[in-house]
């Protein structure tokens, strides 16, 4: 007896497992369905008459198509029809950071950004000087292929990678400052405390800083932090995008932030003014010497664009964004 | 005794299709990837005839790791309804062609990166990102795959590196060329982009 009704909950088992294969194959028509409706209450500004009457026709044309207003007919003319990978789209912007565009087979889906998922809108910046900006974009390309490029091909067969690797660390090591004091005044002391180390650590062991033992022999990775990001951190806004002569993508919040770090850079005080031969000669040096490891790079991401000049502004913008949210 | 191999027939009968269902993200694109790596280590494949073998490979592999309607989809926005279904087709196939036209030298350029799988974050019901650390020499490159779950796969529809997401900075390129002019201009830039 006892046997049977174990054996009749298996059957029962079995019999509803195809169902739940349905249920995982369906195209998310139904579920849509109600996430319209819950959604609805809570988010006033989505059109629902525009969603649900877009799903009706939606259901309808498939009906007609099929010669039958079955659901499961629905379901599977949806899963049959490969162009409707093709179909259209709700919403621009359908949130990078979350997106929720309506699975292949079935485009008519709702764009909804899902519910528990913040969503981070995508960074944009205004470009008000662009004749300008163009004009500076193409000055430091041509400094690129003309004077970075050259310089950086022609230094790094005269100096060999060892010794490459040694100004890299000394340089990075002299900037600590920078570093610590920006991770100080964004309320990151463990950031700061770990710069901290890695300077001590790199200026005792790593012999003034040449080699980088922090990280090789006690796997300090460092903090990186610049003063835009400060500046980013308590609210400032990028302003607008500026491309700035050598420097390259920035904005005035960057562009100031640049000053203030250059501030605080040991090397600054080499020479007697701000800005003389001496402080401004070892920060190309210093230049030159990371465009060494990076060549290609900068190529790379020029080939991979449509339009170079709106593809450097978007990542320029994309990853100080990132730099500062998200570190 | 029997009462308790019934459940346990239940258990198992219902771990079924559960299991299917749970076919992790981050496996799915770390396995991709690797058979990539095995194919740029492999020491028979040398010189131009190599190359070409492992042009072929990579490609693939991409065609199986990519959901390229997905992308493009995502990459023009609502522009995407302003193409008519050819055009779609089209700009399809030729976005994919730009893609691979720009990243193949890059892959096949491979020389001892470590690629490191870190961790996976669920962002919607159906997309999740897995998230990877390439490091050479002492650069350490974060690299994230946004991933949608397509039947029991998972199909890669964007790539965050160092916090840019690809097909955002794609959209704001296309949507400049889209904003003053018709979407043919567009597929004619395209067309030109890729020599075809």
């Amino acid at each position: 007896m006892r046997a049977t009704g174990g054996l009749c909950l298996i059957v029962a088992f079995l019999l509803c497992c195809p169902l739940l294969h349905a249920q995982q194959d369906v195209p998310d028509i139904g579920t849509i369905t109600i996430r319209d409706l819950r959604d609805s209450g809570d988010m006033p500004e989505r059109p629902v008459a525009y969603t649900m009457a877009a799903e009706t026709a939606f259901r309808k044309g498939l009906g007609v198509a099929e010669g039958g207003p079955g659901n499961f007919s629905v379901y599977a003319s949806a899963k049959k029809e490969p162009p409707d990978e093709y179909g259209d789209v709700k919403a621009e912007d359908v949130g990078e950071s979350a997106p929720a565009l309506g699975s292949s087979s079935d485009p008519y889906g709702d764009v909804a950004t899902d519910e528990g998922v913040s969503v981070a809108p995508r960074p944009r910046i205004a470009d008000p000087l662009r004749p300008f900006n163009v004009a500076m974009y193409h000055f430091n390309d041509k400094v690129y292929f003309w004077v970075w490029k050259p310089a950086a091909t022609g230094y790094s067969y005269v100096v060999p990678l060892p010794f490459r690797n040694l100004f890299r660390n000394f340089y990075r090591n002299l900037t600590a400052p920078v570093r610590i004091m920006n991770n100080l005044f964004q309320g990151k002391p463990g950031h700061a405390g770990e710069e901290l180390a890695k300077f001590l650590i790199n200026s005792t062991v790593g012999v003034g800083g040449l080699r980088n033992c922090a990280e090789e022999c006690f796997g300090i990775e460092g903090r990186n932090a610049d003063f835009g990001q400060t500046l980013g951190k308590w609210g400032v806004g990028p302003g607008f995008y500026l491309v700035l002569p050598f420097l390259g993508p920035s904005s005035p919040r960057d562009g100031f932030g640049f000053l203030v770090d250059w501030a605080m850079r040991p090397q600054t005080y080499v020479g007697t003014e701000f800005f003389d031969y001496q402080n401004v000669g070892l920060f190309v040096h210093e230049k030159i010497n990371s465009t060494s490891f990076h060549i290609g790079e900068y190529e790379a991401l020029k080939k991979a664009a449509v339009d170079p000049y709106v593809s450097m502004r978007d990542i320029y913008i994309q990853y100080r964004t990132d730099f500062i949210e998200n570190r | 005794m029997r009462r308790a191999l019934a459940g346990l027939m239940i258990f198992v009968i219902s771990m079924v299709p559960f299991h299917v269902f749970a076919a992790s993200a981050l496996d799915m694109v770390k396995t991709n990837a690797n058979s990539v790596l095995d194919v740029l280590r492999d020491p028979k494949l040398k010189g131009e005839a190599g190359k070409k073998v492992k042009e072929q490979r990579i490609e693939a592999a991409a065609e199986k790791l990519f959901d390229y309607v997905e992308l493009s989809k995502r990459t023009l926005g609502l522009n995407w309804n302003k193409l008519s279904m050819d055009q779609r087709k089209e700009f399809v196939e030729l976005f994919k062609t730009l893609l691979r036209n720009t990243y193949i030298d890059r892959i096949t350029a491979y020389t001892n990166e470590n690629v490191e799988f870190t961790r996976e974050v669920q962002l919607t019901d159906t997309t999740t990102e897995v998230q990877s650390v390439v490091t050479r020499g002492s650069t350490r490159v974060p690299i994230n795959y946004r991933v949608i779950k397509k039947g029991d796969d998972w199909m890669v529809y964007d790539v965050v590196i160092e916090g840019v997401s690809l097909i955002s900075n794609y959209r704001t390129q296309f949507r400049e060329i889209l904003g003053n002019n018709p979407p043919q201009v567009l597929i004619d830039t395209l067309r030109k982009r890729v020599g075809k």
